[in-house]
């Protein structure tokens, strides 16, 4: 079925005017068009698998396009793709007519001639919608128009489609299409496609073997799929000693780690060479159909609640031959020693077997190095994204030694600055240049308010600074509830950091992670230098050391505060921007970092920047390696970081990176 | 001993009379029909808080530790309950419908059967090993102690012996606290994953005592647990266990050169304090109804140190009197009763501010009250500081502030 | 109380001009009680359905309110916390005497309230898709059962789409464990291999997922088509469909249909690059029919331009109508005439067809399949007609002996091997 059962009625009314004008001059030319737009083949034959082309299912669409491309009219390529580009649609007469648009306004097109015929009452017609299945089946029925096309767009469009469903067929025009390719990408590609098709479907073994050798050093997933079907394979019983027909792959054993005794046996049974096992449901099943007189087997039913009861009455049935009889475990194992197992390829060349498997263990091996990479990658980014919430934190936490539970909506109070200014801003490179000093200028504001109005007095009551911060952090977090909702605010990414750097099919790594990447990196560098390098943090480094001190050579500590925190929180709404735009801008999006921001504090050590880069490192680096080994689990891949976390500190309480001596505090 | 033991304490009598009062008090309106059992419920369940709350008083307000993990015990307790509940309940019905049958069911249909309707909503039949002793009452009653003891003792052994004090030891505790959540949300932990153990509220064999009933016993239970937590807790911070909790607080440097096995005296009371929260828990969660992983996310573990400091730390009647305001103040605001108000071009939807208005009181609490509610009842007994210069010595650094003694 | 109600009751159907005056001093108002978060993590997705029974509430009232009186919503806010839920469902008909809830969202939250709506006997209208394997007395489920969009999604992936190999993501929970279960026992019914299904749960509002969107593409190596299902919910699909578009994953290599994904989710995501990708549900925004855009039109002159309308919201639009119909024809709002009443009710859904309440306690629903289109809607591409929702799923072995039936069989959980009811109540 397609999408709109019902067509709505035409439109009337004083606003719809131009609509109505337009439904007229519709009307007119559907009148006036009628006769010619009957008269084409195309139309004929999409008139004939009318039926089938408006039911729009992939299971029955085969016939009608088969019935398309066999008739060889001109005209059926720009029919497809404007199919398949749901350009095709059925007026209330039942005729087919292309739709494209044009200067902002809908025109028909004839099927057959490609003329235009006026503007089009797409209200009173119905659009053609193939899924995506029915659009890749066209896409290969077009792969023999479309090679040869003039337009390079249409041939990339084909090469696509036998990329997506390689077929044998294919193999030919795309061989024929080779010599006359003149855009280089294209025929390089061209030929790539051409190896893989040959590999699977080549008629020569010879030739086969050739092009699975030559791509043996091939890590691309098309690769890949190109050279596993190959090795396909199926399993097959036979009583001990008769040797099987085919391409043996090899021998299985029951038991092992490939094939379990119970699939063993089953496969018996499915061969009709062992008996099958009686279930317990279905024993207990047969008991209950056999009872007589409160009897099953001479057994009482009363009794039946005990096992061994239970297998006496049955037993008694089977004896009776009322029912199947019971197949002990040594049976089994009688019936598994009997029979041999096999696993056959179902492509029966064994040189062609044989270059595969070579061919996929040398690929495996590059593919498993490739994805060590690619999780170090990951690891990488995780680690840097790790980091980019945490150095606000490293600040206020690490040099002031003040725990700020809010520092979390910090990071969302960025977010939802970037996601303010993208509404003013539509561009969104500028927007983003200006959101970022934006969540600057904004989260140092609150932080500097904070500092002056809560934690300035509490900055010798540690404990209590949690409370009252994670207060705050409750308060802001339904604040922005309730400004901004409950919902999720897009906040979009330019385009030139949209997409991926992407080295091959394995290793590749999304442009937002690089730049978060880089970012961590600035940051570090910008604290490094402002610790080292300038007043300020030649003064936040004595206050930290010994504000009595500190105060008596002419520092103000209250002032150095002040400072120190707006600029640890202002990190936090950059990093927020980030976060942003890599994940989503929620009003809880804080509170999801701010555990691991503080334990990353943690485990690098207090007080030391480095140690925040380590522990980032470490956590990020624990987690996805964690993951590796339970791929479908993140949630464990969590747990047990953190419980690694927790024992890490039992021997390091102090960090990676600990201050020992005077600065270390107690 | 007694006299000089309520000498100590003398706010025990005023608090069990205060409990007793109220709880004979609840059961009379709740009776005449003037309470309904929700509201009994959530007084039952306020009570099991206050005696969390006590727990919490008795590792932070006496001994410095603030612990972000407590709330991990508190629902470790509940869980442990409630896999008794749940298998005795599903017991009785399983072994009802299979009774019905033509042929009577082996023991290990009726397992399956229980299996099959506990586990199968998280997708599985088969009762993993943990709940290997869920049959049996006494052995989940000493699991709802012991498992939580156990916790604490590990984790404390492991904590206090490297020397992980103050807010390490809190950041350390939340995330003992998160990783459990997380592994308790796994499905394959065997706990029933995010719907965690539900239907607790229907005692197994009682189906026929109406739950109006129920909630009142669970009240005196919970009345009871409070009374006998609020006298241990005062028996235990009087004697000299507490003096030296207390130095440990002030000081703890100094009370280990004083030759006290210092990780000893904190390891005691932190285990003491999950027993005393996992029995808190395993009253709670049958009047819940529900226990889940939610439950001991980073911020309720937050919620509990909350209501100490907001009653007033380092005082038992402060821990019971903070859990109970907050607690019924936020039912209260959250329950949809208050008219919303207008002023003008802002809307005040008390269930959308209520949160606001609740972090907002943290700070000033913290700020203007360090005493918090409990400083009322120094007002209200004329109690006066010592004029000892440097005193009130807080549980912190703050302890060494001249400024605050003087304030 | 229950007499004066039916004598109002029996006013109010013989016409009596009488009524309204009477109906005043006992059983009037009709209270709705309202059982969503508003704060919370769950608030994102309830509070829409607490404003969609409100204004279905005030069309009401202007309609002339029911049996002669108007109709007042009670609304609690749960706050997202589990045992809060209960709490409040109690508060909602023991304190409020509400006549009926609508509320709840996951899965979770239901099993929360399930003891107490039947302990006292109420009665709870739940909006959403669900993970099935469940029936009680008291809830009448409006949204989806997995054979009214699991099943069908999948029959759609592979006999639309050609897939033969399936990813099946989801947020670890009890929806998307149940479901996936389900798909994983349905998918090697139809002959697919244990091999070819990589399933994977990750924690709500999961962020990270490169690794689990590499995965997934490299589960093409072999050369058979791969498909991923995602049950994910809420937040995190925001950061799975960005990394899908930042590695260049297109709906033609790896289609992805989602269960949880709305116009609302959408609403927080750039689609430019998601076009093409699918979502299976009873309902789409882009529903033709007068119905539809009436109900459109209402909901963003109430709630703004820029407000969209989901599935769940079509749920509680036909199950507070079925109410109202069925109030009507018992001529009270008692919990079990109505229930009685609610069986063979009939409602035209927004999608063009017509809803129809079982004895199971589960409506009629037809399955759309639509896809992602720019503008952040879908475009439907194949609507069935009207599948009967099943509380048991029958491709587990061990529910696919059970049935529902509380008309005849007053049993919910009744299986049909031993024609035995094994429990009345619900399992929790």
């Amino acid at each position: 079925m397609v999408g709109p059962g019902a067509v709505p009625p035409v439109p009337l009314g004083g606003g719809m005017m131009r609509r109505t004008i337009k439904t007229a001059l519709a009307a007119l030319w559907l009148g006036l068009g009628a006769g010619m737009a009957q008269a084409g083949p195309v139309q004929d034959l999409l008139q004939a698998q009318g039926a089938l082309i408006e039911e729009s299912s992939r299971r029955t669409i085969g016939p009608a396009i088969e019935a398309i491309v066999a008739s060889g009219l001109p005209r059926v390529q720009p029919v497809l793709q404007a199919w398949q580009d749901k350009a095709l649609w059925i007026d209330a007469e039942g005729r087919f007519w292309r739709v494209i648009e044009k200067d902002g306004e809908e025109i028909l097109v004839d099927v057959d001639t490609g003329d235009e015929a006026g503007p089009a009452e797409t209200d009173a017609m119905e659009q053609i919608k193939p899924n995506s299945g029915i659009r890749a089946l066209i896409g290969t029925a077009l792969v023999q128009f479309q090679l040869t096309d003039p337009e390079p767009r249409r041939r990339r469009a084909a090469l696509e489609s036998i990329t997506r469903d390689p077929e044998p067929e294919l193999l030919a025009p795309l061989r024929a299409s080779i010599e006359t390719e003149e855009d280089a990408d294209l025929l390089a590609r061209k030929i790539r496609l051409e190896r893989l098709l040959t590999a699977r479907f080549g008629t020569d073994e010879a030739e086969r073997v050739a092009a699975i050798e030559a791509l043996s050093t091939d890590t691309a997933v098309e690769t890949r799929a190109a050279i596993n079907p190959l090795l396909a394979s199926r399993m097959v019983a036979l009583p001990e000693g008769e040797t099987p027909e085919g391409n043996v792959a090899r021998e299985l054993s029951p038991g092992g780690e490939s094939l379990s005794r119970a699939a063993a046996y089953g496969a018996l049974v499915d061969a009709g060479l062992a008996p099958s096992r009686p279930s317990a449901d279905e024993i207990r099943a047969a008991l209950e159909v056999n009872r007589a007189d409160g009897m099953v087997g001479g057994v009482p039913v009363e009794t039946l609640g005990d096992p061994e009861a239970r297998a006496r009455a049955y037993d008694a049935l089977a004896a009776e031959g009322l029912v199947a009889p019971r197949v002990e475990e040594a049976d089994v194992d009688a019936a598994l020693a009997a029979h041999a197992f096999f696993d056959i390829y179902t492509e029966p060349s064994e040189a062609v077997t044989d270059a595969a498997r070579a061919a996929l263990t040398s690929i495996g091996i590059r593919v498993g190095a490739m994805k060590g990479v690619d999780i170090g990658l990951d690891a990488l980014s995780l680690a840097s994204i790790y980091f980019l919430a945490a150095i606000g934190l490293a600040v206020t936490f690490g040099v002031m030694g003040v725990i700020n539970m809010a520092h979390g909506e910090f990071i969302m109070m960025g977010a939802y600055t970037a996601y303010l200014v993208q509404q003013i801003v539509p561009d969104r490179t500028l927007s983003l240049i200006a959101a970022l000093p934006a969540a600057f200028v904004v989260t140092f504001a609150a932080g500097v308010a904070m500092e002056r109005l809560v934690i300035r007095h509490l900055y010798k009551r540690p404990l209590e600074t949690l409370l009252a911060t994670f207060g705050i952090s409750i308060a802001l977090q339904q604040l922005a509830k309730i400004i901004f909702g409950t919902q999720a605010r897009p906040l979009t990414a330019p385009d030139w950091l949209g997409g991926a750097w992407i080295v091959n099919d394995v290793v590749g790594i999304s442009h937002i992670r690089i730049a978060i990447f880089v970012l961590a990196l600035m940051f570090l560098g910008f604290f490094l230098f402002l610790m080292k390098r300038t007043r300020l943090g030649l003064e936040t480094r004595s206050v930290t050391q010994n504000p009595g001190m500190a105060a008596s050579v002419g520092i103000d500590p209250g002032r150095v505060n002040m400072l120190t925190f707006g600029l640890g929180s202002g990190i936090a709404g950059i990093a927020g921007v980030a976060i942003g735009l890599y994940a989503k801008v929620t009003s809880e999006m804080g509170a999801d970092y701010i555990v691991q921001s503080f334990m990353t504090v943690v485990v690098g050590g207090v007080g030391n920047i480095w140690g925040t880069l380590a522990g980032a490192a470490m956590i990020g680096g624990l987690q996805k390696g964690i993951e590796v080994l339970n791929p479908s689990n993140t949630l464990a891949a969590q747990t047990w970081m953190i419980v690694a976390v927790i024992i890490f500190i039992q021997f390091r309480p102090r960090g990676i990176t600990a201050l020992r001596g005077r600065a270390a505090g107690d | 001993m007694t006299g000089s033991f309520l000498k100590r304490n003398p706010s025990v009598p005023v608090v069990l009379g205060l409990l007793l009062i109220g709880t004979l008090a609840i059961t009379a309106m709740a009776a005449s029909g003037g309470l309904s059992t929700s509201f009994v419920k959530t007084l039952g369940m306020t009570l099991c808080l206050a005696l969390a709350a006590l727990a919490m008083d008795l590792v932070w307000g006496y001994a410095g530790i603030l612990s972000l993990g407590n709330i991990a015990f508190f629902a470790l307790g509940g869980y442990m309950i409630g896999m008794w509940l749940m298998t005795a309940r599903t017991e009785g019905i399983v072994a009802e419908s299979l009774a019905g049958q033509a042929i009577p069911p082996t023991p290990q249909e009726i397992r399956d059967a229980v299996g099959g309707q506990i586990f199968g909503v998280v997708g599985s039949s088969d009762f993993p090993a943990i709940w290997a002793f869920s049959g049996s009452l006494p052995a989940q009653l000493a699991l709802v102690v012991l498992v939580p003891s156990a916790l604490a003792l590990v984790f404390g052994w492991l904590a206090f012996r490297s020397r992980v004090t103050g807010v390490y030891l809190s950041i350390l505790t939340q995330a003992m606290t998160l990783a459990l959540a997380l592994y308790l949300f796994q499905n394959d932990a065997g706990l029933r994953g995010n719907n965690g153990l539900s239907g607790l509220q229907n005692l197994p064999g009682l189906s026929g005592v109406p739950q109006s009933t129920v909630s009142l016993w669970f009240l005196w239970g919970s009345a009871l647990a409070l009374g006998l937590g609020y006298l241990l807790c005062a028996f235990v911070v009087s004697g000299k266990f507490g003096a030296i909790l207390r130095g440990i607080r002030d000081n703890e440097a100094r009370v280990r050169f004083l030759g006290y096995p210092v990780e000893g005296y904190k390891l005691a009371v932190f285990t003491l304090s999950a027993a005393i929260t996992g029995i808190a828990g395993a009253l709670y969660y049958p009047q819940a109804g529900i226990v889940n992983p939610a439950e001991m996310m980073p911020i309720a573990s937050i919620y509990l140190a909350v209501w100490v400091a907001i009653g007033g730390r380092g005082r038992l009647y402060g821990a019971v009197i903070g859990a109970i305001a907050v607690s019924l103040i936020s039912s209260f605001f959250t329950s949809g009763k208050l008219p919303d108000l207008d002023l003008g071009p802002l809307r005040l939807v008390w269930v959308d501010w209520w949160l606001v208005m609740l972090g907002f009181s943290f700070v000033l609490v913290t700020l203007l009250a360090p005493k918090g509610l409990g400083g009322l009842v120094d007002l209200w007994t004329q109690r006066r500081r010592p004029a000892r210069h440097g005193a009130d010595l807080g549980p912190d650094q703050g302890s060494f502030r001249e400024e605050e003694a003087k304030a | 109380m229950k007499t004066r109600i039916s004598t109002l009751a029996l006013t109010a159907a013989l016409g009596l001009s009488a009524a309204p005056a009477m109906a005043q001093d006992t059983a009037c108002p009709i209270k709705v009680g309202v059982l969503h978060s508003l704060s919370g993590t769950m608030a994102i997705s309830e509070t829409t359905l607490k404003d969609t029974v409100l204004m279905l509430v005030e069309d009401q009232n202007e309609k002339g309110g029911l049996l002669g009186c108007d109709l007042e919503a009670v609304v609690v806010d749960p706050a997202s916390d589990w045992p809060l839920f209960a709490e409040k469902a109690r508060e909602l008909l023991t304190v409020h005497e509400v006549d009926v809830i609508f509320g709840n969202w996951t899965s979770v939250s239901r099993k929360s309230v399930l003891p107490v709506i039947e302990e006292l006997n109420g009665l709870l209208f739940y909006p959403v898709q669900y993970e099935g394997e469940e029936s009680s007395k008291n809830v009448f489920y409006t949204g989806a059962a997995p054979n009214q969009q699991a099943i069908p999604a999948t029959d759609y992936m592979i006999e639309e789409m050609g897939v033969e190999k399936f990813a099946l993501l989801g947020t670890d929970y009890v929806y998307p464990r149940t479901t996936n279960n389900i798909l994983e026992a349905y998918l090697k019914d139809q002959g697919v291999a244990d091999a070819d299904i990589f399933v994977n749960y990750t924690p709500f509002g999961h962020s990270d997922w490169s690794k689990i969107v590499s995965d997934v593409v490299a589960l093409g190596a072999d050369g058979k088509k791969v498909g991923v299902i995602s049950t994910i919910n809420g937040d995190a699909n925001i950061g799975f469909y960005k990394e899908l578009a930042a590695q260049g994953v297109s709906a033609e290599d790896i289609p992805v249909i989602a269960f949880s994904v709305g116009e609302e989710e959408l609403s927080g995501l750039d689609t430019s690059n998601l076009v093409g990708h699918l979502a299976a549900w009873n309902y789409f925004q882009s529903a033709e029919g007068e119905a539809n855009e009436a109900f459109v039109a209402k909901w963003k002159e109430k709630m703004g331009e820029e407000r969209v309308t989901n599935d769940p919201m079509e749920a509680h639009y036909i199950g507070f109508n079925m109410w109202a119909q069925a109030v009507e024809d018992a001529g009270t709002t008692d919990v079990d005439a109505v229930r009685a009443a609610m069986y063979g009710q009939t409602f035209d859904n927004l999608t063009g067809s017509t809803a129809e309440m079982l004895p199971n306690h589960h409506l009629t629903k037809p399955v759309l399949i639509g896809e992602i289109t720019e503008d952040g809607q879908f475009d439907i591409l194949s609507e069935t007609d009207p599948v009967p929702g099943d509380a048991w799923t029958d491709y587990l072995p061990e529910s696919a002996v059970l049935t529902s039936d509380w008309q005849e069989l007053d049993c919910g959980m009744y299986n049909t091997q031993t024609e035995t009811c094994v429990q009345t109540k619900s399992n929790y």
